[in-house]
């Protein structure tokens, strides 16, 4: 079995880069549904991450979404204020819900 | 007689409550057939894109037929929205300090001519790969299966670098972190914690993948690279080699990628495990990357079903496949080129003789004998972690 293989051959250090200049990350338009409270959603969650990140979780209950909020603001220490957090848990099980409390 | 009805439907109502409330959480085939982004991102295809800040792209299945997945197809799964667009190379280091006799910063060129040179192929996976087969919905992205891949990386063993600054009698504990940034300056880094002990001579620093640089969203310049285990700890755009005595307790090892600390690694969703545990080394897996799922097959023709396997490295012993619904099982026929770390290959030629719907199942074994399970028989966990059951794949011949 091998293992890990010596290189014997000489290194040729590559001049040419396959990037050299900045790269650009590109911006997806994800479709997140309108709603009561999605101006605050937007305020509060968009500095850190795309819709994306938020509808791909898939339906979730009341307690899913409100610990997700919660550890946003005790571990990843977004700044969103009590009355904030209400309205974006409202406006997540609302739009992106199983029905379930939880 | 209402009264009597009443009682009926009420006991029949609290049983129908109790039994959703005490679900034990189902195990099932996860998503397939997701459809690719028209957008590529930088030096990619097009792939399933879950998010563009953090970047979260998938792999299609169909690249599970080759055992070495290029680089422009190759998952990528970051963790904090702002990462480097441009790595000045010249300025670029890694530093290695803490329980060290004396602190390095080693730029990209002494890395490549100072220290000796190694490759491994090793496959990589996220923990959360094929998240989607947990019922109910595990919090975290709804992989499919493309949360994988498997590349030659060229680099510098971590030992010979950590052997360069010299560790201190008392060293026990190497944390790594990257260049990715927080939108928060109070937002915990992404630093992963390793046990010395857990670092053999595979765990290389990695400047090159396929021969070529690793792309930007795989982790450019330079990424760890650890055989054997969940790709969490593969720290990308590696900055600092931090050494100490003691465990540091941060966020992303205490709260993240962690697993019921049980002998089945499994949970009920009422009865969550109190102990957990980092989740490290990979379950033995396969992926069925041909044919594709509600694929069109002519009766009586020549099919050759192609997938990959793959486990922590000790590597894949057979992979079975089954196109009875799993009553009898056949033996794949196997490459293996490339190492016991590395994606094994397998193909099975079968010749469909009745028409209608046709299920091939590939289930692989390790040569520690540890096999595969049907989804149905993995347990639910809350992170929905390490799935890694039967593969299956339905068609139907015409």
């Amino acid at each position: 079995m091998k293992k890990i293989i010596l290189i014997t051959a000489l290194m040729v250090g590559s001049l040419f880069a396959q990037v050299d200049k900045p790269m650009e990350v590109p911006y997806i338009p994800y479709k997140i549904k309108m709603g009561e409270g999605f101006d605050t959603l937007q305020a509060n969650c968009l500095m850190c991450h795309s819709f994306g990140y938020i509808i791909n979780q898939g339906p979730q209950p009341r307690l899913f979404w409100d610990k997700k909020v919660d550890k946003m603001i005790t571990h990843f220490k977004a700044p969103i204020t009590k009355e904030d957090k209400k309205i974006v848990v409202d406006y997540l099980f609302h739009n992106y819900g199983n029905g379930k409390l939880k | 007689m209402q009264r009597r009805e009443f009682f009926k439907t009420s006991i029949v109502a609290s049983a129908a409550i109790l039994g959703t409330n005490l679900s034990a959480g189902t195990t099932h085939q996860p998503k397939i057939g997701q459809t690719l982004s028209k957008m590529a991102f930088p030096e990619k295809r097009p792939m399933i894109t879950y998010s563009d800040r953090p970047p979260l792209l998938e792999a299609p299945r169909s690249v599970f037929t080759r055992g070495i997945t290029e680089n422009d197809e190759f998952y990528v799964r970051w963790h904090l929205p702002d990462i480097p667009t441009y790595i000045d190379l010249d300025s670029y280091t890694i530093k290695i300090n803490g329980l060290v006799e004396k602190d390095l910063n080693i730029t990209l060129k002494e890395l490549k001519n100072d220290y000796e040179q190694v490759e491994v192929v090793a496959a990589m996976q996220c923990g959360g790969n094929s998240r989607s087969a947990f019922t109910p919905i595990t919090g975290g992205i709804q992989w499919g299966s493309g949360a994988m891949g498997c590349a030659k990386w060229k680099g510098v063993r971590l030992s010979d670098l950590l052997n360069k600054a010299g560790l201190k009698k008392n060293a026990h504990w190497i944390g790594f972190n990257g260049l990715e940034k927080a939108a928060y300056f109070k937002t915990p880094n992404f630093v992963r914690e390793l046990e010395l002990t857990e670092l053999d001579d595979h765990v290389i620093v990695a400047y090159q993948m396929n021969g070529e640089d690793l792309p930007y969203l795989n982790g450019f310049p330079i990424r760890l690279v650890l055989p054997g285990y969940y790709s969490d700890s593969w720290v990308k755009m590696l900055s600092d080699i931090t050494v100490t005595d003691k465990y540091k307790s941060l966020f992303f090892m205490d709260k993240a990628y962690r697993i019921a600390d049980n002998k089945t690694e499994g949970e009920t969703p009422d009865h969550l495990a109190s102990k957990t545990k980092p989740i490290t080394h990979m379950d033995v897996k396969s992926v069925i990357g041909y044919p594709e799922e509600n694929m069109k097959i002519y009766h009586n023709s020549e099919v050759v079903v192609r997938g990959v396997a793959f486990d922590d490295g000790h590597g894949i012993d057979k992979v079975m496949v089954s196109t009875d619904e799993g009553k009898t099982w056949d033996e794949a026929i196997l490459k293996q080129e490339n190492g016991r770390y590395a994606f094994t290959e397998f193909r099975f030629g079968y010749k469909p003789t009745k028409y209608g719907t046709l299920k091939f199942m590939a289930k692989a074994i390790n040569r520690l004998g540890v096999e595969q399970r049907f989804a149905k028989d993995i347990p639910w966990n809350r992170g929905g972690y390490k799935y890694n059951g039967i593969d299956v794949i339905t068609v139907e011949v015409v």
